[in-house]
């Protein structure tokens, strides 16, 4: 166990150099103050080195100040989007790939699947319209409307939040069909059962931890899919986060801005990768010591 | 024990009926959008006055947009758009990802270690915060070429373990110590792999590169007009309804939706539902 983590650690710290290496690529693009690519890409690897990421072409103010004033509402539709995503994906991956129902849930679920997050969001303003929802999220600049445990946050936050969670929801579904898959032909299960042990003892002391095992070992996927469904749904119900932001920065070529909140998200999804890692590997030492 | 065996690796029955199902729907789609100039009945972005803003009806099955296009036509036109681009894409994820991943796994001295570590940073960044970034940087015309890039990595990780994995496997063991070639083991390989996943990998292609085509029109990074496809379709809608309050015309985003899910859902049951690791 203790090997395994200093490898995932070790990978874990390359990947995060790595990322630095692309966000200050992104930050090199032209216009070129002085020189060409490489020339900038140095000046800028240098500057990141002493902690500065530069500044903001738009508004001239530093890039770690812009990321610091977007980043935490977009930290908090990712966890309430994470929290919905648990709650819908887990039964719903469930019932696809391991109950009897699976022949009609599975197609189901995928023509639900198909419609990509933006036209769901659609949906989802078009049924608060008729349902005379409240759909003023961000009426002052970048600030978060209201406190947090207030009315007219949770009232802001519950459609953006929702269609995070289902683009979440949708790759613990993927994620359980295919462990459901891979389960189905697992000689053991067939072994067990003839052994006289009942399905409902070989799913709770053999498939839950594999099952739970196999999530997480995924948790950077998953967590990549709630990042898309995050750009997707700040930019649709106009949440004043970093990820929408992104999308504005990348069309004006503020590219130091850009760099530096692709560097976090790409960060937060090689830590879930590395936490989701080791969780999974516990789990299955913990079946099989 | 041989009835332990045909009963855990026998596909059922209703997964093949899907697959086959999905193979067909792509054959409809692509025959419409062959004939979509002919079907279609007003060609792409014409725009008519005095039909502005009319609900579906006999005369207009799917209605008119607010400048007085028809939507059928739009939608058979944007379907044609999006299809063909989307092929684009996915076979530009089946050689950068896919074939690009086989092969570096087979590359000496563990260069392919490095080409996958590089590959897992890329896969750190959501596929379309990486397609808008490639457009951004190149071009709007390459937006194809951007979704099936921005899908590539995933691709490519998921080919490179696999193939790790059968170069140190048992007949690979056994091929070597009998004296056959690396690339005749390599070839071997890859016509096997191909056999069993291409259609999977083409499929999932095929719908990962319409969904990132879609959503970068929708943001306004993909297509232009008149060549309009049908994530600008619906950003179009959307965005007048937002602008004037009114989303009463509700026929101007949800037949191009639905046109739009039509080529995800069949291009995902053509990759088939089944896809863990089978022994």
């Amino acid at each position: 166990m203790a090997r395994f983590g200093l490898e995932a650690a070790l990978r874990l710290i390359l990947g995060l150099i790595g990322a630095v290496f692309l966000a200050t690529a992104i930050a090199s693009l032209p216009p070129y103050s002085a020189g060409g690519f490489w020339q900038s890409f140095g000046s800028h690897l240098v500057s990141v080195a002493h902690l500065d990421f530069g500044t903001s072409r738009v508004s001239g103010s530093p890039a770690a100040a812009e990321l610091l004033a977007h980043l935490p509402a977009t930290l908090l539709l990712l966890g309430f989007g994470a929290v919905i995503a648990l709650v819908i994906g887990i039964p719903a991956g469930l019932l696809a790939g391991f109950s009897r129902a699976a022949p009609v849930a599975g197609p189901l679920l995928l023509v639900l699947e198909a419609f990509p997050l933006f036209v769901i969001g659609i949906a989802m303003i078009w049924a608060a319209t008729v349902l005379y929802w409240p759909l003023d999220t961000a009426p002052a600049g970048t600030a978060i409307p209201g406190d947090v445990l207030s009315l007219p946050f949770a009232r802001a936050i519950a459609l953006p939040a929702i269609l995070v969670g289902l683009g979440g929801a949708g790759a613990i579904v993927t994620r359980l069909r295919q462990i459901a898959d891979t389960l189905a032909y697992a000689p053991y299960r067939e072994g067990l059962r003839r052994l006289g042990l009942p399905n409902w003892e070989i799913g709770l002391h053999y498939l839950l931890p594999e099952i739970a095992a196999g999530v997480l070992a995924n948790l950077g996927e998953v967590m990549l899919a709630l990042m898309g469904a995050v750009i997707v749904a700040e930019w649709i119900f106009q949440w004043p986060g970093a990820a929408a932001f992104v999308i504005k920065s990348v069309a004006l070529s503020d590219w130091s801005v850009a760099a530096i909140i692709l560097a976090v998200f790409a960060g937060l999804t090689l830590v879930a990768d590395f936490i989701g890692a080791l969780v999974s590997r516990a789990l299955v030492m913990a079946d099989h010591p | 024990m041989t009835a332990t065996v045909a009963l855990t690796t026998t596909r059922p029955r209703w997964q093949t009926g899907v697959r086959v199902a999905g193979l067909a729907g792509l054959g409809v789609i692509a025959l419409t959008v062959a004939l979509s100039d002919m079907i279609a009945r007003a060609p792409a972005d014409r725009v008519n006055v005095r039909q502005v803003s009319l609900p579906p009806s006999a005369a207009f099955p799917f209605g008119t947009d607010i400048a007085g296009r028809d939507v059928l036509s739009e939608t058979l036109h944007g379907l044609a758009v999006t299809s063909e681009q989307a092929v684009i894409a996915a076979l530009t994820t089946l050689i950068v990802g896919a074939l690009g991943g086989f092969l570096a796994a087979r590359l000496r001295f563990r260069l392919g270690y490095g080409v996958r570590w590089t590959a897992g940073i890329f896969g750190a960044v959501t596929p379309l915060f990486l397609a808008i970034l490639f457009i951004a940087v190149t071009n709007r015309g390459l937006a194809p070429l951007a979704a099936g890039v921005a899908a590539a990595p995933l691709a490519f990780a998921r080919t490179f373990d696999r193939a790790s994995g059968l170069a140190s496997s048992r007949h690979a063991e056994f091929a070597r110590a009998t004296g056959i070639g690396a690339l005749t083991l390599l070839r071997r390989d890859l016509v096997y792999e191909m056999r069993r996943s291409l259609l999977a990998i083409v499929g999932r292609g095929l719908a990962s590169g319409t969904i990132i085509l879609s959503t970068v029109s929708f943001f306004g990074f993909g297509a232009l007009p008149p060549h309009r496809d049908l994530g600008l379709m619906i950003a179009g809608a959307f965005t007048t309804a937002r602008a004037s309050g009114n989303f009463s015309m509700w026929w101007t985003a949800l037949f191009p939706a639905l046109a739009l899910a039509l080529v995800i859902l069949m291009a995902r049951l053509a990759a088939g539902l089944e896809d863990g690791t089978r022994p």
